[in-house]
C-alpha cells in the first residue's frame, strides 16, 4: 500500500501545480479550465455533419450551426487533446499504463461497465444543465469566485455524499 | 497585461496553441496526482483517501490568491476573466445529477480522459457515457429549457452573494480548507484501507 | 505533523490575511474609470460604417445592431435587424440581457456619436464587453452608404473599390447612388424586424 501511494505525487504538490496550472489558463486565456465543453463539441460537430437539417432545427444543436466556424476549433477541444497527451506523459513516466477495469472485488467488470455508462450519462445531462462539470463549472467557478462555481462544487460533492452509502459496493 | 489573449497581446492564432500546452499541464498534474483511478477519487466519499479533497481544494486556492494578487500588481484585469454566470435552480439541479453520476460512474469528464488516456477502460465507457448523456440532453432540450433558463437574482460573485468583502471570503476559504485537511488526516487513519 | 506542512499552511494564512487586508481590488464586473478612459482613448471600439453594411450584407450572425435612439425615430428609419434600446432604458435589466452577450459583437448606433457613446460608456461600465460603437452614426450611414460619393478619376484602386463596395451596398439597402441624394428613399426597404433574440446566457459547458 504505501509504495503505491509514494507512486503519486503528493496531493498537496498536485493541488499548487494544478492550480497554477489553472491561473496560467486565466492568465493566458481569460478563462478557466474545462473538459464537458469539449465532449459537447464535439457532439455538436458530429449531428451538425450527419444531420445537418436535424441539428439546424434543434433548439440545443441550431445555436452551433449558426457559427461559421466548426465548434470543433473550441478552446475546450484544443485543451483536452492536450490532456490526453499530458496524461499520456505522465502515465509513461509512471509506467501506469494498462489495459484494465477497475472495480471493487464485490461487483463484477460488466457490473462496473454498465455502472460507468450510467454515470457517464448522468454526467453528461448534468453538466450541460449545471453549466459545466467539476473542472469548469466547480474547480474554475471557485477559482474565479463565481457564485454558481460554489453552488457546483456545493451540489455535486453533497449528493455523491448522500449517495455514497447506496452505492459503496461499487467502489469498497 | 493578462489575460494575454483576450486582450490581443498574444495574437488569436496562439489561443488553441496555449490551450493545447495547458492541457498539457492540466492532464499531467491530474494523472500524477492519481485521479487517472476511479477507486482513488472514490475514496473521497467513504474516507480512504481524500486525494480529491486535497488537490481540488489546494488549486482552487492556489488559483484564487494568484488571481487576486496578480490583480493587485496590475499583472491580470479580473474584469476579463469569464466568470460563471449563476443560474441558481438549473446549476443545483445539474450539481445533483452530477454528483449522482460521479458515486456511480466514479469519473468526472476531466479525469475520465485522463484515466482513459492510460488504458483503463471503464473510463473509456464511463467517457462513452458522457457522450450519450450530452446527446440525450441536446435531443431533449426543450424539456430543459425552462430549468435551464430560469434565473433566480442571486449575486454573481460568492462574496457579494454572501456580503463579505472579497479577502474575508479567501481568508475563510483557506482557513476551512485547512481545517478540511487536518480533519481528513486523521479521519483517513481511522478508516480502513483499501486496496486499489 | 509534518513541518512542512505546518509551513506551508501558515504561509497559506499569512497570504490570505494579506489579502484580507489590502485594499479592494474590484473583482466585480465593474470597470475602473482609469481603464475606461484608457479604452476611450483606444479608437477600436469604433466600427465604420462599412463595415457595419458588410455585416448586414453578409448576414453575419455574431453582430448585433442596437439603436439608442427614442422608439419614434427608430420606427421611422432603422438599419437592417436592428434592436431598439433608447439610451434611456438601457440600464432596465430587461435590456441587459441583450447587451451582456460575450460571444456577440454589439454595435451602438444613434444619429450621430454621442449617445451611442454614452450607450457604450454605461455598457463598458457594467462590465459588459464586446462592445462597438458605429462610427458616424446613422448620419455618416447616410453619408457614405447610401449616398456614396464617387471618386474622382484620379483616386486609388482601393478609393475605387471602397465605392464600388458603397454603391452596391447601398442598392441593397435601397437608397442608392442611382437615385442620389433622395433620403426619402432610404425609408423604403426599411425591415423593422424586430428580433428577439435568444435569452443572454453565456453558454455553459465546461468554462
Amino acid at each position: 500500500m504505501e509504495n503505491k501511494s509514494t507512486k503519486y505525487m503528493n496531493p498537496y504538490l498536485a493541488g499548487v501545480l494544478l492550480g497554477i496550472v489553472l491561473l496560467a489558463a486565466f492568465f493566458f486565456a481569460g478563462r478557466g479550465l474545462g473538459a464537458s465543453g469539449a465532449v459537447k463539441d464535439t457532439i455538436a460537430t458530429c449531428v451538425i455533419t450527419v444531420a445537418p437539417t436535424h441539428a439546424e432545427n434543434s433548439s440545443f444543436f441550431g445555436k452551433y450551426t449558426k457559427k461559421k466556424e466548426s465548434p470543433m476549433k473550441a478552446w475546450l477541444v484544443y485543451e483536452m487533446l492536450g490532456v490526453l497527451l499530458g496524461a499520456i506523459i505522465s502515465g509513461a513516466i509512471a509506467g501506469r499504463f494498462k489495459l484494465k477495469i477497475e472495480h471493487s472485488p464485490k461487483i463484477s467488470s460488466r457490473t462496473r461497465l454498465i455502472a460507468a455508462v450510467a454515470g457517464g450519462m448522468l454526467f453528461g445531462i448534468g453538466s450541460q444543465l449545471g453549466r459545466g462539470c467539476t473542472s469548469g463549472a466547480a474547480l474554475s467557478g471557485m477559482a474565479s469566485l463565481s457564485t454558481a462555481g460554489f453552488v457546483s462544487m456545493l451540489s455535486i460533492f453533497g449528493t455523491a455524499y448522500i449517495f455514497a452509502y447506496i452505492f459503496r459496493k461499487l467502489w469498497i | 497585461m493578462g489575460p494575454l489573449i483576450t486582450q490581443d497581446i498574444i495574437g488569436g492564432q496562439w489561443n488553441f496553441v496555449i490551450a493545447f500546452i495547458i492541457g498539457i499541464g492540466f492532464g499531467f498534474v491530474l494523472e500524477q496526482a492519481g485521479f487517472s483511478s476511479s477507486r482513488k477519487l472514490a475514496g473521497v466519499f467513504y474516507g480512504y483517501d481524500f486525494v480529491v479533497l486535497r488537490v481540488f481544494f489546494v488549486a482552487a486556492i492556489t488559483a484564487t490568491v494568484g488571481l487576486l494578487f496578480f490583480s493587485y500588481f496590475d499583472w491580470i484585469d479580473l474584469s476579463l476573466i469569464y466568470v460563471n454566470p449563476i443560474f441558481l435552480k438549473s446549476a443545483i439541479v445539474g450539481g445533483v445529477i452530477m454528483g449522482l453520476g460521479f458515486i456511480i460512474g466514479g469519473f468526472c469528464p476531466g479525469t475520465s480522459v485522463c484515466a482513459s488516456a492510460i488504458g483503463k477502460i471503464d473510463a473509456m465507457f464511463f467517457l462513452g457515457g458522457i457522450f450519450i448523456g450530452i446527446l440525450l440532453y441536446g435531443e431533449s432540450f426543450s424539456l430543459f429549457k425552462d430549468l435551464y433558463y430560469d434565473k433566480v437574482p442571486v449575486d454573481k460573485m460568492v462574496f457579494d452573494a454572501l456580503g463579505i468583502s472579497q479577502g474575508t471570503f479567501v481568508l475563510i476559504l483557506i482557513l476551512i480548507a485547512l481545517a478540511a485537511f487536518y480533519v481528513t488526516s486523521l479521519i483517513e487513519k481511522k478508516v480502513d484501507k483499501v486496496e486499489y | 505533523m509534518n513541518i512542512k506542512y505546518v509551513i506551508s499552511a501558515s504561509l497559506l494564512v499569512l497570504l490570505g490575511v494579506i489579502l484580507a487586508f489590502l485594499p479592494e481590488k474590484s473583482h466585480t464586473t465593474e470597470i475602473g474609470p482609469d481603464k475606461l478612459l484608457s479604452e476611450l482613448n483606444d479608437e477600436t471600439r469604433f466600427v465604420s460604417t462599412d463595415k457595419v453594411a458588410d455585416n448586414i450584407i453578409n448576414g453575419v450572425p455574431s453582430v448585433q445592431l442596437i439603436d439608442v435612439r427614442p422608439a419614434e425615430e427608430y420606427n421611422k428609419f432603422s438599419l437592417p435587424d436592428a434592436i431598439n434600446i433608447p439610451l434611456d432604458s438601457l440600464l432596465l435589466p430587461d435590456w441587459q440581457a441583450y447587451i451582456d452577450q460575450e460571444g456577440i459583437k454589439t454595435i451602438f448606433y444613434s444619429n450621430g456619436t454621442v449617445y451611442a457613446s454614452q450607450a457604450w460608456m454605461l455598457s463598458r461600465r457594467l462590465g459588459f464587453s464586446n462592445l462597438f460603437i458605429m462610427k458616424g452614426g446613422l448620419n455618416r450611414w447616410i453619408e457614405t452608404i447610401m449616398q456614396a460619393k464617387e471618386p474622382d478619376q484620379t483616386a486609388s484602386s482601393t478609393e475605387i473599390a471602397l465605392y464600388e463596395f458603397r454603391k452596391a451596398a447601398g442598392q441593397f439597402f435601397g437608397g442608392g447612388t442611382q437615385v442620389a441624394g433622395s433620403s426619402t428613399n432610404t425609408k423604403k426597404k426599411k425591415k423593422v424586424v424586430k428580433k428577439r433574440k435568444r435569452k443572454a446566457a453565456a453558454e455553459g459547458g465546461c468554462g
